[in-house]
C-alpha cells in the first residue's frame, strides 16, 4: 500500500491489529507492519499513531528490561482498544464492500477481496 | 534510562542534534517534555538494534515528525514561541521609534543652541536635555506608559500565537457532535 493518505486513516486500526496479535514495542511494532507488506513504513510514522493511540487510553504499555540496551515499552490494546478495533473493522469491511461494489460496477476491479479487511490480513 | 553506556560519542552527538531539533518543532505540544524523553529511550534502544544513523533515519526529519504528533491531536494548538516572537518584535520597534525620536530632539537641541524640552506621552512626562556640559534623556514610568508596553506586547503576542486555537475542540468530539 502506498496512499500515504488511504495508509493514514488505516493506520490506527491496523497497530491496534498488530499489537492484539502480540504486544510489540515501537521498533519491532514497525518491522512487524513492513513484514506485512506496508513497506514503506517507517518509525516515523508509527510513532505519532502510537502515542496517540496511548493518549486515547486504547493502548497501554509497559517497560521491559533489555540487555541490549535500555528498557523497551512494549503496547498492548486496552479493552476500549479491542472494542475500537472491532469497530473499525466493521466500517472498514463495510466500507470494502461499498467500494468493491462501486469498482465492480464501473468493471475497475480485479483483485481486491471486500470480505477481507487489513485487520485480517495483518492476523 | 534515557542513555545507554554504550553509545559512542558520536551516536550521542546524532541522538541530541536531532531531539534537539524535534524538541524544537515540538514546542507547541502539550507535555512535549514526556514525548522527547520517551523518544530518547526509544532511540537509544533502536540503535542497540540497528545502529544510530539508522534509527535517526527511520525517524524522517525532526520537522516533519513533529507535524505527525500535532497531527495527532486532532486540533490546532497555540503557537505561543511565535506569538513571543512576534510580542518581542513589536515592543523592540516601540523601544526603537522612541529612541530614534530622542536621538532626533536631541539633535535639534544642539541645533538651536543647547536648552531643555519636556514632552508628554500617556501622562509619561520626558525631559531632553542637550547643553554644552551634557546631554541626557528622563522618563518617569507611569501605569498608562506601563499599560502602552503591555498593549504592544500582547496583542502582537496573542494574534502570533493563534490564542483562539487554545478553545478548538478536536475533530473528534466535532464529528461526535454533528451527528
Amino acid at each position: 500500500m502506498s496512499d500515504t493518505q488511504l495508509l493514514k486513516g488505516v493506520l490506527p486500526m491496523l497497530v491496534l491489529a498488530v499489537l492484539t496479535e502480540r504486544e510489540s514495542y515501537g521498533y519491532e511494532l514497525v518491522t512487524r507492519l513492513q513484514d506485512a507488506g506496508l513497506d514503506d513504513m517507517s518509525a516515523g510514522t508509527v510513532y505519532p499513531v502510537l502515542n496517540r493511540l496511548e493518549r486515547d487510553g486504547l493502548v497501554a504499555s509497559r517497560l521491559v528490561a533489555s540487555s541490549a540496551g535500555p528498557a523497551r515499552k512494549y503496547y498492548v490494546p486496552t479493552p476500549d482498544g479491542t472494542a475500537e478495533l472491532a469497530r473499525a473493522a466493521q466500517a472498514w469491511a463495510a466500507l470494502g464492500r461499498t467500494a468493491a461494489a462501486l469498482l465492480g460496477r464501473a468493471g475497475t476491479l480485479t483483485t481486491a477481496s471486500p470480505e477481507t479487511t487489513p485487520a485480517e490480513e495483518a492476523s | 534510562m534515557t542513555a545507554s553506556p554504550r553509545l559512542s560519542l558520536r551516536d550521542r552527538i546524532v541522538r541530541e542534534r536531532y531531539l534537539q531539533r524535534f524538541s524544537w518543532a515540538m514546542q507547541d505540544y502539550p507535555k512535549n517534555a514526556r514525548v522527547t524523553r520517551e523518544l530518547r529511550t526509544e532511540l537509544t534502544a533502536t540503535a542497540a538494534e540497528v545502529g544510530m544513523a539508522r534509527a535517526v533515519a527511520d525517524l524522517g526529519r525532526p520537522r516533519v515528525l513533529a507535524d505527525g504528533y500535532l497531527a495527532e491531536l486532532g486540533r490546532p494548538v497555540p503557537r505561543w514561541g511565535t506569538g513571543g516572537v512576534w510580542g518581542g518584535l513589536a515592543v523592540a520597534a516601540l523601544l526603537f521609534l522612541s529612541l530614534a525620536y530622542a536621538a532626533g530632539t536631541l539633535d535639534t537641541l544642539e541645533a538651536m543652541g543647547g536648552g531643555t524640552v519636556e514632552h508628554t506621552t500617556f501622562g509619561a512626562v520626558t525631559t531632553y536635555t542637550s547643553t554644552a556640559d551634557a546631554i541626557s534623556v528622563g522618563t518617569e514610568a507611569t501605569w498608562r506608559l506601563l499599560v502602552l508596553y503591555l498593549v504592544v506586547f500582547l496583542v502582537p503576542y496573542l494574534l502570533g500565537a493563534r490564542v483562539w486555537r487554545a478553545w478548538a475542540r478536536p475533530a473528534r468530539d466535532r464529528d461526535v457532535a454533528r451527528v
